[in-house]
């Protein structure tokens, strides 16, 4: 069976490779100080795979038909689309076997996603796939998510999408070392008079919630409400849908920077999964409530 | 009305300068609109590069800042154009409380 060896998030603002040296030095070398750090484990870890789920961007899809979920079942996927990314334009190695075994799972468990054998890849998930693999030759099984366009899943369903991709990636034989990933976030707004504002009171409490597994704080929050961080705050169901593969493992941040010259709250945040690499402070979410549960008959 | 012909319109120009962006090619020069059922106002913003109509007229902001960048406005500039269009916000999300 699989082990999902690797698990984090990062925030994927296209300007982090378009205009990487706007960003303030030191802001710069924490964001991606993080993701050097995320790729030298993936080295280490051994990943033979990557799950990576992003926001859709009117890329792939449009008004005829929008899903709320799409899985890249295709033996290979283009990107990025964008011409002024400045990543290499390839064709990247997706992998059918787990993709297909994703698909089948989230599908016999409630889930409908839509599937195609051929995804245009932006940079809501080139950025950070490259970040992880610069030969850009991991195979990569992309989910693109619709954190744009309404009516959007509530991200309570997103969560709880997340936990089936993750028992999904468990139980697939086919490989022994996953990765999966969240690309998005944190605040920001675009399209909007108020682009380029940052709501890092926002950023803040919500990583200190994955911090502390408090996830029930993010699970009900409502479009409206999260759209006051920014109508790119919707992607914070790509980060949900990663707590929830890995539940009940708390998050630890490995950066945040409010990057104003890349108009995001950036963040990089791990979920230890290996056990015997798990920090003292990392618990499990689980575990914080039996010592909530404790604290009460006290 | 035609929100949903304004979208396409958008939508398939933007796209005319990325898609198999690697051949090099630019679909949008010489863009042909007349096959779209646009109202009066939507074909003005399109002609001009308004992007403060296209803001009012409803475009959705992702195809919005994706319009934005291939017509060649910078995030700075745009906002600009969209600032006198913005309202101030009264209510406050859990984590400011």
């Amino acid at each position: 069976m699989a082990e999902i060896v690797l698990a984090y998030c990062s925030s994927h603002a296209p300007m982090m490779s378009s205009a990487r040296m706007a960003a303030p030095a030191e802001q710069r070398d924490n964001f991606f100080g993080a993701l050097d750090h995320i790729r030298e484990e993936a080295v280490a870890r051994g990943v033979e795979a990557c799950v990576v789920l992003s926001n859709e961007h009117y890329t792939n899809f449009f008004l005829e038909n929008f899903p709320q979920i799409c899985i890249g079942l295709g033996e290979k996927n283009w990107g990025p689309t964008e011409e002024w990314l400045p990543i290499d334009k390839v064709w990247i190695p997706g992998h059918p076997g787990l993709a297909n075994h994703i698909t089948q799972h989230v599908l016999n468990v409630g889930f409908d996603p839509a599937f195609s054998h051929q995804l245009e890849l932006d940079h809501g998930i080139m950025t950070v796939y490259y970040e992880l693999d610069h030969d850009m030759k991991i195979p990569l099984v992309p989910i693109v998510q619709n954190c744009a366009v309404p009516p959007l899943m509530p991200v309570r369903r997103a969560y709880e999408f997340g936990r089936a991709l993750g028992d999904a990636i468990r139980s697939y034989t086919g490989l022994q070392r996953v990765a999966v990933i969240g690309a998005g976030g944190l605040s920001h707004w675009i399209g909007t008079p108020r682009v380029g504002d940052i709501a890092e009171d926002f950023d803040r409490w919500f990583l200190e919630r994955l911090e502390r597994g408090e996830l029930d704080q993010l699970l009900d929050m409502p479009d409206s409400e999260i759209e006051l961080a920014g109508n790119g705050n919707h992607e914070m169901r790509s980060w949900l849908a990663v707590a929830g593969a890995v539940e009940p493992i708390r998050a630890t941040k490995l950066a945040y920077e409010p990057v104003y010259p890349w108009i995001t709250g950036m963040a990089v945040a791990q979920w230890e999964t290996l056990p015997d690499r798990r920090p003292e402070t990392s618990a499990t979410a689980g575990a914080q409530d039996t010592t909530r549960r404790e604290e009460s008959l006290t | 009305m035609s929100w949903y012909q304004m979208h396409r319109l958008v939508y398939d120009w933007v796209r005319a300068g990325e898609v198999n962006s690697g051949d090099g090619g630019d679909g949008r020069a010489g863009f042909d609109i007349s096959g779209y059922e646009l109202t009066d106002d939507e074909r003005k913003a399109f002609e001009n590069r308004d992007i403060a109509a296209f803001y009012n007229l409803g475009l959705h902001a992702v195809l919005l800042n994706r319009y934005a960048r291939a017509a060649g406005f910078a995030r700075d500039d745009y906002r600009k154009l969209l600032e006198p269009f913005g309202e101030k916000e009264e209510r406050k999300g859990r984590w400011q409380r």
